[in-house]
């Protein structure tokens, strides 16, 4: 990595009293503080943009970060929001610690729930056990199907997944509002962009009676699970790792590198897929337009505050959750713009990618040259 | 006007490696230089330093007398620094004039017609309002030095420019340079090809493993000084004991081509050789001549023709190294960190990379960490490595103690055939030893080597059949005995014997 070191090096004026020296080695420690240390600077930063539009930063704080999960409804909200996200950045991690730069996991959960909300139309007047299971299934594969759109152009046709797979996104929005606006809509719903609501049996059981809080929590500490166990006790895991390292020793190593590159889309696909079925059959219980917040996204954000580990990541989808609920607060109690909740997000990353500077060199006090 | 550039005790450092060693140079306008020496050499760190890319650790650098403060190539640009690199530095989907005027302040129609005086002057050709992806490699680069001549440089650097250019193309590039040189604009031309050194400049300055080991008139040299320079030479010829080879054939390749998609690839064309057991093989060359392409075709991972490549009596030539390594085949690449293994996992995580069906590391999709790290023990322990820590990040250990685990690796499994790659370059002389002692050792036991190496003395101390790799073509096979270095530099540099 080649970093512009050279105008750093003399920090204050010809004396040099700080240099900035490269690690001999990334550090462990810094590789799991950096992320502590970018929400903190997310924490200034933020308490400093408040104080500029004129209100009091640790107030602002305080009903961004505090208040929305002051209350058993707030901490119901909070999991219901990092549900999503962290099941997203599993199957995302997947993909990254390989060297596969797929961040179209907001369409795979798109199509996921367009192929998921079709099954459960299906059954909109049936009760049944069997339901359920086959809705999330379906899920699963629409969101594997869309992945392995990306996956089979890269490895067959060369092309770029970063662009096939952000580009397929605004497909299947566009998809889903054909739907909603056209053939699924409800024939009952006086033409408002929605389907019928699902029957209760393609829905998600809620764990506590009068929160939204609902069982796809479940399927993301299972994501956690498995995908720890593939990470470090697997070939393919090793393969992954291998792969993120270096592309040439994999190839070296015999590793056949495009059932890897469709394997990890393909899971990668599922839990995005996943992730949508959960907001659908879970707090939603139709299909509209808006089936997710951007959760494909930020879900980038938290996999890689997480280090792209899953137990980081189930911190990281908590503390990004925080953002979402945060902004409508603020939005409330303050008037203040929601969309400061994707600032927030902004942020993280940005301080994130800049104290990885840390990982590859330090500061190092020289005293001064007198 | 004479131009003088001076380069004065120019050090620069990189972790693990001296790039360039207190290195001093002095160049006059009216000449043409060679900066000559083997990938690695320290050539580029160089004129990456020339041109402000790179700032040295130590050392000045001096342009008539002045001492130019080199921080960024706009600062080179600014004192009459032209630098072409090998790898093009223009926008595809731009036009060539738009190319050509990005990083000038002058006004656009005084400049069409400074760049139609400049074209005109040097006899180039080309339709300023096509985009540049539509050029040939060779009018990308007269787009490149047409960028240079804008800004009258006083002094020219050319990096191994002709590695894209065609045989036609090199010759009106060589042409132009000439005419430049007369013109009193001074030429430093980088290059690892003898030929063009011997055809165009006129003195040479030669590099190795980071410092300058010669500063020459070309009159003096020809193409066998100038490789024995470049490789470096040793006199003491400690040849191993002439084993008894089998006249039993272990490897054959038969009609081996590979064309390759990127231009700074090598092409191989219709290798053909046999490797008896017991027996080693000594590929030389100069670098850059095929040997990364030949490796990568004998190891699988370029694929081949199926019938290409007879081992042992089986066609293996369109296995993956993998399923190669299930027929008693061991690879040892040249690139040790980012290839043969990864600095940042440890030792038993290197280890499992050579994965043997019959060494059960992974059982069933799962890792068999128990059995990998027995395995590892005993790799360390056998092969020497030193250190009993195989939770050790492999970054840790010296190059020689990383080839040493990497050697180890691949033997363990006493393999038929060992397919190895400048298994020594960059180690100290303790390590050389031991890794020569062990190829010595594999051939003793009747398990054939094919060394590819760019070091003259270890092929001749190791090989039992030398060949010389040039431009992708095999020369002749000559049993070591009938080979001396002078027949080798020859070969090396494109010459012919009989």
């Amino acid at each position: 990595m080649r970093l512009p070191l050279r105008n750093l090096e003399c920090l204050w004026g010809e004396e040099k009293l700080i240099k900035i020296v490269k690690r001999d080695q990334p550090s462990r420690a810094i590789f799991f503080l950096t992320p502590i240390l970018a929400i903190f600077l997310t924490l200034v930063a933020g308490g400093l943009i408040f104080y500029i539009l004129g209100f009091k930063p640790f107030e602002a704080l305080k009903f961004f970060f505090i208040v929305p999960i002051a209350d058993n409804y707030g901490l119901s909200e909070l999991l219901l929001k990092a549900t999503p996200l962290c099941l997203i950045a599993i199957g995302l991690s997947f993909c990254f610690k390989s060297n596969n730069w797929n961040i179209g996991a907001e369409g795979q959960l798109t199509f996921g729930a367009i192929v998921s909300g079709g099954v459960a139309l299906l059954f909109y007047d049936q009760e049944g056990f069997y339901i359920l299971p086959i809705v999330i299934l379906a899920g699963a594969i629409g969101g594997m199907l869309y992945a392995s759109i990306p996956a089979i152009l890269k490895t067959y046709f060369n092309t770029n997944e970063i662009l096939v797979s952000l580009m397929l996104v605004y497909v299947s929005k566009l998809i889903l509002d054909y739907l909603v606006v056209g053939p699924w809509s409800n024939p009952e719903g006086f033409n408002f962009p929605e389907t019928r609501q699902f029957s209760d049996s393609a829905r998600l059981p809620l764990l506590f009676e009068g929160l939204r809080i609902h069982a796809g929590i479940y399927l993301a500490l299972a994501a956690v699970v498995i995908s720890w166990f593939i990470f470090y006790k697997t070939f393919l895991g090793f393969q992954m790792k291998v792969s993120g390292f270096s592309l040439k020793t994999a190839k070296y190593a015999g590793y056949k590198g495009k059932k890897m590159i469709i394997l990890v889309f393909l899971i990668s696909g599922a839990c995005a897929g996943l992730a949508g079925v959960g907001e659908i059959t879970g707090p939603i219980g139709q299909l509209h337009r808006e089936v997710s917040p951007d959760y494909g996204f930020t879900a980038i954000i938290v996999a890689f505050l997480g280090r792209l580990h899953p137990v980081g990541i189930i911190f990281a989808s908590l503390v990004v959750a925080i953002t979402y609920l945060g902004a409508e607060t603020a939005q409330i109690f303050m008037q203040i713009p929601k969309y400061t909740g994707q600032v927030f997000q902004g942020m993280i990353l940005f301080f994130l990618l800049a104290s990885d500077y840390l990982l590859f060199f330090k500061f190092k006090f020289i005293g001064s040259k007198k | 006007m004479n131009t003088n550039l001076k380069i004065s005790n120019v050090t620069k450092i990189y972790p693990g490696c001296i790039a360039n060693d207190n290195v001093s140079l002095e160049f006059n306008s009216g000449k043409i230089y060679a900066l000559l020496g083997e990938n690695g050499a320290g050539k580029s760190t160089l004129v990456k330093i020339l041109s402000g890319v790179i700032i040295p650790d130590e050392g000045k650098i001096y342009l008539n007398e002045n001492n130019l403060q080199l921080n960024s190539p706009l600062d080179a640009k600014k004192n009459d620094i032209g630098m072409v690199f090998q790898h093009f530095n223009l926008f595809e989907t731009l036009s060539v004039f738009e190319n050509l005027i990005i990083d000038s302040d002058e006004q656009r129609e005084s400049l069409r017609e400074k760049i139609d005086s400049i074209m005109k002057k040097y006899n180039f050709s080309i339709d300023l309002d096509i985009p540049v992806l539509n050029l040939s490699a060779g009018q990308k680069q007269k787009v490149e030095i047409i960028r240079c001549l804008i800004r009258s440089p006083k002094v020219l650097i050319m990096d191994e420019p002709t590695s894209v250019l065609t045989e036609q193309e090199t010759s009106e590039l060589f042409l132009s340079l000439k005419k430049f040189s007369e013109e009193g604009i001074l030429i430093i031309y980088i290059t690892h090809k003898l030929k063009e050194v011997m055809q165009l400049c006129d003195e040479v300055a030669v590099m190795r493993r980071g410092k300058l080991v010669s500063v020459s008139q070309i009159k003096n040299e020809n193409l066998e000084s100038l490789a024995n320079k470049m490789v470096g030479q040793n006199l003491k010829t400690i040849k191993k004991k002439k084993a008894n080879i089998s006249s039993d054939q272990l490897i054959k390749i038969t009609n081996l081509n590979f064309i390759s998609e990127d231009p700074f690839e090598t092409n191989l064309n219709d290798i053909n050789f046999s490797v008896n057991r017991g027996e080693c093989l000594g590929i030389a060359g100069i670098s850059g001549n095929g040997q990364s392409e030949l490796f990568q075709v004998l190891s699988g991972e370029i694929l081949s023709d199926k019938n290409s490549i007879e081992f042992n009596k089986n066609y293996i030539g369109d296995l993956n190294p993998q399923e190669r390594r299930e027929y008693m085949v061991a690879f040892s690449p040249e690139d040790r960190l980012e290839q043969a293994a990864i600095p940042q996992m440890k030792i038993f995580e290197n280890v499992a990379l050579n994965n043997f069906k019959s060494s059960n590391f992974f059982n069933n999709g799962l890792i068999n960490e128990k059995k990998i790290r027995e395995h590892s023990k005993k790799i360390i322990s056998d092969f020497n490595v030193n250190t009993d820590n195989i939770d050790l990040k492999s970054q840790f250990l010296s190059g020689g103690n990383l080839q040493k685990l990497i050697m180890g690796r691949e033997l363990i499994t006493s393999p038929d055939l060992l397919i190895c790659f400048n298994p020594t370059w960059g180690l100290d002389v303790g390590a050389i030893n031991y890794i020569h002692e062990t190829l010595i050792k594999i051939n003793e036991k009747n398990k054939s080597i094919i060394l590819i190496s760019t070091d003259t003395d270890e092929l001749l101390k190791l090989s039992d059949k030398i060949s010389v790799i040039n431009k992708g073509k095999l020369s002749k096979i000559m049993s070591a005995d009938e080979v001396t270095s002078e027949k080798l530099g020859v070969l090396m540099g494109g010459g012919e014997i009989d």
